[in-house]
């Protein structure tokens, strides 16, 4: 039997409950289903896309394309030159990866901590650790905290906030847990202490978990905006997904200095960053697939 | 001496003594941690006391006065405001709709990729469906208005033809089947991926036993995959009760416009205490803090709740 330490325990293997070879109707009304459903998804990108790359006379003409009339790539090269949109790059990058350093850091060795049980008080930082997930302050006392912190319109304030994600921190504690406890003894045997055995036995071991947890947290970075919604005001310190939804949802909208001549339309601009933002992950996604997958799996029959 | 070696090897205090000490190591592991909930987590609690004071931000919490009514003024002020029941009748509609929509979804969504027999449709098709949940709701939101907002492509069709042009988005009747849409064009897929695990765990003797018995394919649905896939079903639906109060921050933010706002239909609690304290006015600091209490200890009874039941029941507690 396959363990879920095994990076190829996949729910893609799943068999189905037929093993006729005949195709039957069913088969042939699946088919058409995910058809359909295929299409809803990646219409909405296709569309985007392709009002990305219309020229302003062709999307102001024509009110609905399938398929492209003429190709520009001025939007793009417009995002490109727009500073504040490079400079949201900028800050995500700097939280891409900074920021996931700093939460894999913290979140990987609190959950080896609690994955040893000699301690004492650990039940009582473990209890104290869940509680939060059941129960918090609400957000009028957490602002209070950031500001009382002096966090507040600071690049901090973007990473500082995130240490820990209690859910990632047990899905490793889990992972900790479940590998042989005969290592510790040995190593101790050996003279080694927690933290070597820590370094040395257990982090090597762990290397397709902290592949996945690493990913969780740098999709999260690479989406966040909500603690910059809050707290950020310079305009030089807003991450790209922050940028990009003053550009898509205001009123008074931010691409408008953008359109220096009648060759940009505002949907292929805002379309266009849409789009560049979605590529990245469009990119890594096919690849990293199995890591998310095996973190979702393992977390929910585990946690 | 020898009394006090017996008393040394014995008392338990000296035992913690020894076991922290041959443990420092991992206790200084854990000290980040807990210096990182007390203050991230304990301290937004203890400010949970702002709800019951007249606090304005910038001040001090514990010289600020106490709010009227022996310290309750503020919750009494928002229960007779009409937009908090507005904001807490939406947030329950969102709440418990999108929780059986997405419970429902993702379990159709697993039941269709499990039967689908093609190795390479059934990996594509899963990869297809699980990307939108690595979009945040900003992206969907830019994607979403371009087909349905004002200027997408249902404002330009409709205006093309009859003259007419319709904003879906501002339209308060769409909002709700939006947020629901939505809601299962990101997340049916990547939900679906927990029951996959699970019917990929079903022994395939038990389908090969329901051919040879002339099942069809529907019938094994109902009578194998189905009930195989029924305690994961009821621990996901119960762990999900407890976030019934916090409809979806993120998505609402991103979708409401004032249109659909002015009509009542959008606000949740979460938009509600941050559009009218932080974004712009209409609550006091300590009005904001007692409907995010009221949240918060609302959402606790839940999650205990549901625990209780689902241990009386025999299913496995969460707590």
């Amino acid at each position: 039997m396959r363990k879920f330490n095994d990076i190829n325990y996949l729910p893609l293997r799943a068999k189905g409950s037929t093993f006729d070879s005949k195709v039957g109707t069913m088969d042939w009304v699946l088919f058409v289903l995910m058809f359909i459903y295929g299409l809803i998804i990646i219409y909405p990108f296709y569309n985007a896309f392709l009002i990305s790359i219309s020229p302003a006379e062709v999307y102001n003409t024509t009110p609905f394309l399938l398929y492209p009339k003429g190709v520009t790539w001025d939007n793009y090269a417009a995002v490109f030159k727009d500073s504040e949109f490079m400079g949201g790059l900028k800050i995500t990058l700097i939280l891409l990866f900074a920021g996931t350093a700093y939460q894999m850091f913290f979140t990987v060795i609190t959950g080896y901590a609690l994955s040893r049980n000699r301690w004492v008080g650990k039940n009582f930082v473990m209890n104290m650790i869940l509680v939060t997930m059941f129960f918090g302050g609400g957000l009028i006392p957490y602002v209070v905290l950031i500001n009382k912190l002096n966090l507040a319109n600071t690049l901090a304030v973007l990473i500082i906030p995130g240490a820990i994600d209690t859910y990632n921190m047990l899905l490793m504690r889990n992972y900790f847990a479940s590998l042989p406890p005969d290592l510790e003894e040995s190593a101790k045997i050996d003279g080694a202490n927690d933290l070597q055995i820590f370094y040395k036995v257990y982090l090597p071991m762990s290397l397709p978990m902290l592949a996945t947890i690493g990913l969780f947290f740098a999709v999260g970075n690479w989406n966040s905006w909500y603690n910059a919604m809050l707290f950020i005001k310079d305009p030089e310190l807003r991450p790209l997904q922050y940028v990009l939804q003053l550009k898509i949802t205001q009123a008074s909208s931010q691409v408008d200095n953008l359109i220096i001549d009648d060759k940009f339309s505002k949907e292929g601009l805002k379309m266009a960053s849409v789009f560049f933002t979605i590529v990245p992950m469009m990119c890594f996604y096919p690849f990293l697939q199995k890591f998310f997958v095996k973190g979702l799996v393992v977390g929910a029959i585990k946690g | 001496m020898n009394r006090k070696l017996i008393i040394k090897s014995n008392s338990p205090l000296n035992d913690i003594g020894n076991r922290t000490k041959q443990s420092k190591y991992l206790i200084l592991m854990i000290i980040p941690a807990i210096i990182y909930y007390l203050v991230f987590c304990y301290f937004p609690m203890y400010g949970i006391i702002i709800a019951f004071k007249d606090y304005t931000f910038g001040t001090d919490i514990i010289t600020s006065p106490w709010a009227e009514s022996s310290g309750f003024g503020n919750f009494e002020r928002v229960f007779h405001l009409p937009k908090f029941w507005s904001a807490l009748r939406n947030t329950l509609i969102i709440g418990v709709s999108k929780l059986l929509i997405s419970f429902v979804a993702a379990i159709l969504m697993a039941l269709i990729i499990n039967e689908i027999r093609l190795r390479f449709f059934k990996k594509s098709f899963q990869t297809i469906v699980t990307f939108p949940h690595f979009l945040s709701w900003v992206i969907v939101a830019g994607l979403v208005l371009n087909i349905f907002g004002p200027s997408g492509i249902v404002y330009n069709i409709t205006k093309a033809t009859n003259g007419t042009a319709v904003s879906l988005t501002s339209d308060p009747d769409f909002f709700l089947p939006m947020i629901f849409s939505t809601d299962i064009w990101k997340e049916a897929g990547w939900s679906s991926i927990i029951y996959l695990a699970t019917m990929a765990g079903i022994s395939p003797e038990l389908y090969e036993a329901a051919d040879i018995d002339g099942a069809t394919r529907f019938q094994k649905i109902w009578h194998i995959t189905l009930p195989a896939i029924k305690p994961t079903a009821i621990l996901l639906l119960i762990l999900s009760i407890g976030g019934i109060l916090s409809a979806g921050f993120d998505q609402i933010y991103n979708m409401y416009n004032p249109a659909v706002i002015e009509a009542g239909v959008a606000d949740i609690l979460d938009t509600y205490i941050y559009r009218s304290t932080i974004q712009s006015s209409g609550l006091l600091e300590g009005e904001g803090a007692a409907v995010g209490l009221f949240k918060s200890v609302v959402s606790f009874i839940l999650v205990i709740m549901v625990d209780r039941i689902a241990k009386l029941c025999g299913e496995r507690g969460i707590i």
